[in-house]
């Protein structure tokens, strides 16, 4: 792997932590104690500054290692996370995001100009931060100050040498235990360069105990023995005594170095990366463990706080250890996990697979029906089972560019965050369905349109508070985003609690504009959809979120480029829902094969319901009529040989194909029922842009065009039929 | 002077390996061989640590360990217990009677010898 590769590697990395920052930092908000999220946050900077490093990216070192530096005193506790602490580290978030982005663009080269001045912004204020809450914070006791003389003198004496702390429990007198012989002992083992004794525990002169031990001690050791060794020298008063070991700073590389090496089992637990590099004993590991589980029975909600943050607090094992040894074992868990499940590769590649899995489903047609042709069963047979497989491997294939859409998904949490916001409205996004997978051109494409809807929803749907209040609903608003399968398609779902829409004026609005006469006979549905019209707008103040020139009819087109189609469904003062239907893929359908004249047709095959032959009198009677009493239900039908204008000769049968489609039903009349077949979609020429009722088209076995039927355009058309002969009768029973 | 420690183990062999690693190390040496015997000879000497058998006949060792917290010049000598590796409980029993150090049997004189330098020096 050249260095290219892996800088390629870190910036996906990166972008795939910062939308883990972002995730945890927008939970934060709601929770901003929850400490697996800080720590979450604290490692996703950490790893990206770690890496930095690697590359030489010092300007992205430098802006990541104070955010790091601040969310590492949120973690101590030392911080706290409020709205204007989240919101400088969203702000950090996304200029981190912006650093990787130049890292992207131009590599190693150090930015100018606005970036790092931005940069520079956002440090002051994370710097002013850390002064105000530091020295407003905490109230000065005697704890914390022992705490920091403790530490003054840590560093003082950390050389290259060992740290060893020891506060003597008071019974060690009276058990036999001197102190003085532990240091003789340690004498033993290294040398000890220096020593600080520890009087503050010890009372005024009339409450002292004479038998009592209340010394401590810290001191700087210097000895080539291993911490097992050392720890051991303390066996006998660990029980009543404090006893921490530190290494020094050359051990300490030692340690990490270690840990870098080990290539332990799948799973490997925190404490045993420690305890197998040597800076932390068994002994330690198993005190800290049992503080653990007596800390987790004593809180309420029985969460313990996590084994390295112990382990750093009792000043067992150095924070850079404990870092280090975190990293290794996520990298060791995200290695797994990414040896198993992701291989990455060029969507290139899978293009060209997917077109040429296409070309493999036409050439395979054709050989079945030549086999068929020859009338050779054995030649019948094994082209009959290559079929099924290329069928599988076209499954697969197109499998393979489905990728779920809860990432685009969670975008939206920090655009409905932002959005409301700045509207000062409390709306809270629900997402569902986060599993469903589209394909991957689809998911990059959806974006934007469902960006407009969701901001609209905000913006228009979700009232103000106070109306909220006064109409007995939640202040907060919810906008939900939805997603699931229907029939061979995928709807996406935005929906809101909010007003809804106002059908009179939207009907005003449209007549206005002369999107619809007056005369138009439209029901609740079809004017709500009215909204998707070019040049629609029923706003009555431009606000900055919309009457940016993007309106609903941009959607629509959007959806429409992805053969998708988008309607809205509403109630007044209980809101409404934007329903977008979008094709599984784009490349590759199971159809249904039906011949009408001397032609071909392909109906999407997840659309087909059932297949009707329709009796010598049911012909006779449905030559007058659009429609066909269907298990006593009307089925309008649409005759294709008319339709289309097909000349050849009628079949000696008709029958009809049942489709359905977004809840609408209908028929198409056909000479013959070919059967299921798999269609690979090649789009129509710009020639015949305007074609009414043609999706696309495809090639048979045979060489055969056949033409892909657009069911919903041609549901629409047998609807308006039915209208057209039904309308009149119905408007004779209303007068009646 | 020598610091002295005495050794109550009821195994004659026991005492006599151990009695050899201390003296050569530099230390003098007292033998009991069982609790009974130990407290009946505490007083002949200036005893600065005992090592002491967990299981022996007469009077145990942790029995012998209560006894000798009970005595006002003795109550603070340090105890090393010989436990074995099963013998987790006796080892706790040991510590809340007030022998807070421990070997475990069976030992090399050196460690003995590491255990007791803990403790005390010669």
């Amino acid at each position: 792997m050249n260095l290219d590769q892996a800088l390629a590697t870190y910036i996906a990395e990166s972008r795939d932590l910062l939308g883990e920052m972002e995730d945890r930092l927008l939970h934060l908000e709601q929770d901003p104690l929850d400490g697996d999220a800080i720590n979450a946050l604290f490692r996703a900077v950490h790893t990206i500054k770690g890496s930095a490093g690697l590359f030489g990216l010092d300007y992205v070192v430098v802006f990541t290692h104070v955010v790091e530096h601040a969310l590492d005193k949120v973690r101590e506790g030392e911080l706290t996370f409020d709205a204007e602490l989240i919101a400088v580290m969203l702000s950090c978030r996304d200029h981190i995001d912006a650093l990787i982005e130049h890292v992207s663009a131009c590599g190693t080269v150090v930015p100018e100009g606005e970036l790092p001045a931005r940069g520079e912004a956002l440090l002051d204020q994370l710097r002013q931060r850390l002064l105000t809450q530091a020295s407003a914070g905490l109230p000065v006791d005697a704890e914390s100050h022992r705490t920091a003389e403790v530490e003054s003198c840590g560093r003082e004496v950390s050389g290259d040498n060992w740290h060893i702390s020891v506060r003597f429990g008071q019974d060690s007198l009276r058990n036999g235990m001197d102190p003085i012989s532990f240091i003789r002992y340690l004498g033993t083992l290294g040398e000890v360069v220096s020593i600080v004794t520890l009087f503050e525990n010890l009372p005024s002169f009339k409450d002292i105990d004479p038998e009592a031990c209340y010394l401590g001690f810290e001191m700087s050791f210097k000895s080539a023995a291993d911490k097992e060794t050392i720890a051991g020298t303390f066996d006998f008063v660990r029980q009543d005594s404090l006893v921490r070991i530190l290494p020094p700073h050359s051990k300490l590389s030692d340690y990490l170095s270690l840990i870098q090496m080990q290539d332990p089992a799948s799973d490997p637990k925190l404490g045993d990366i420690l305890v197998n590099c040597g800076t932390l004993t068994r002994q330690e590991l198993h005190d800290a463990l049992a503080f653990q589980q007596r800390t987790a029975a004593d809180t309420e909600d029985h969460v313990a706080p996590p084994l390295g943050e112990i382990l750093v607090g009792h000043r067992l094992v150095a924070e850079e250890a404990v870092n280090a040894a975190l990293q290794k074992q996520q990298q060791i868990r995200e290695n797994k996990a990414r040896e198993n499940l992701y291989i990455r590769v060029l969507a290139d590649k899978l293009d060209h697979l997917i077109n040429l899995v296409g070309e493999l489903v036409i050439a395979g047609a054709s050989a079945n029906l030549l086999a068929r042709r020859q009338g050779d069963k054995g030649l019948q047979e094994a082209t009959s089972r290559v079929t099924h497989l290329v069928e599988d491997i076209r499954d697969q294939a197109l499998q393979l560019r489905m990728v779920e859409i809860g990432d685009t998904f969670n975008r939206f949490r920090r655009v409905v965050r932002d959005v409301s916001l700045e509207l000062g409205k409390e709306i809270e996004l629900q997402i569902d369905g986060a599993e469903t997978e589209l394909d991957k051109t689809v998911v990059e494409q959806i974006g934007d349109p469902l960006l407009h809807l969701v901001r609209n929803a905000i913006d228009h749907g979700i009232e103000p508070a106070t109306v909220r209040i006064a109409a007995g609903k939640p202040a907060k608003g919810t906008v939900s985003l939805n997603a699931y399968h229907d029939s061979g398609s995928i709807i996406i779902e935005v929906a809101d609690d909010g007003g809804g829409l106002n059908r009179d004026k939207i009907l005003k609005r449209a007549i206005e504009r002369g999107i619809v006469t007056p005369e138009q006979n439209l029901d609740d549905r079809d004017i709500y959809n009215l909204i998707f019209e070019p040049g629609f707008s029923t706003v009555d103040q431009v606000t900055n979120l919309s009457g940016r020139g993007v309106g609903m009819d941009v959607v629509k087109r959007n959806i429409t480029a992805l053969s998708g189609s988008v309607e809205l469904d509403s109630q007044l003062g209980a809101g409404s829902v934007v329903s977008i239907r979008l094709p599984l893929t784009l490349a590759i359908i199971d159809g249904f094969l039906v011949g009408v004249g001397g032609s071909f047709y392909v109906v999407p095959l997840d659309m087909v319901v059932e297949c009707l032959e329709l009796s010598a009198e049911e012909r006779k009677s449905a030559l007058e009529r659009n429609y066909i009493n269907l298990r006593g239900e009307v089925l309008p039908f649409l005759r294709l040989r008319d339709l289309f204008r097909e000349n050849g000769k009628a079949g000696r049968r008709e029958n009809i194909v049942v489709v359905q489609f977004s809840g609408r039903k209908a028929g198409f009349m056909v000479d013959e029922l070919l059967g299921e077949f798999q269609t690979v979609i090649k789009p129509l020429g710009k020639l015949f842009v305007n074609l009414q009722g043609i999706s696309g088209s495809t090639i048979l076995g045979g060489g055969e065009v056949a033409l892909i039927l657009d069911v919903p355009a041609l549901l629409q058309m047998a609807a308006n039929k039915e209208m057209q002969v039904t309308a009149p009768f119905a408007r004779a029973v209303a007068t009646l | 002077m020598a610091k002295t420690i005495m050794i109550v183990d009821d195994s004659a062999s026991l005492r006599q390996v151990v009695s050899m690693a201390l003296e050569d190390a530099g230390y003098a040496v007292v033998e009991a061989s069982d609790g009974k015997d130990a407290l009946g000879k505490l007083d002949s000497h200036k005893i600065n640590l005992i090592i002491c058998d967990v299981n022996m006949p007469v009077m145990d060792g942790i029995t012998f360990v209560k006894e000798l917290k009970k005595l006002p010049n003795h109550k603070f000598t340090p105890v090393i217990m010989l436990t074995t590796e099963t013998q987790d409980a006796k080892k706790q029993e040991g510590q809340a009677a007030g022998a807070k150090a421990w070997v475990i049997k069976p030992f090399q004189p050196a460690q003995m010898l590491q255990a007791v330098s803990k403790l005390i020096l010669p």
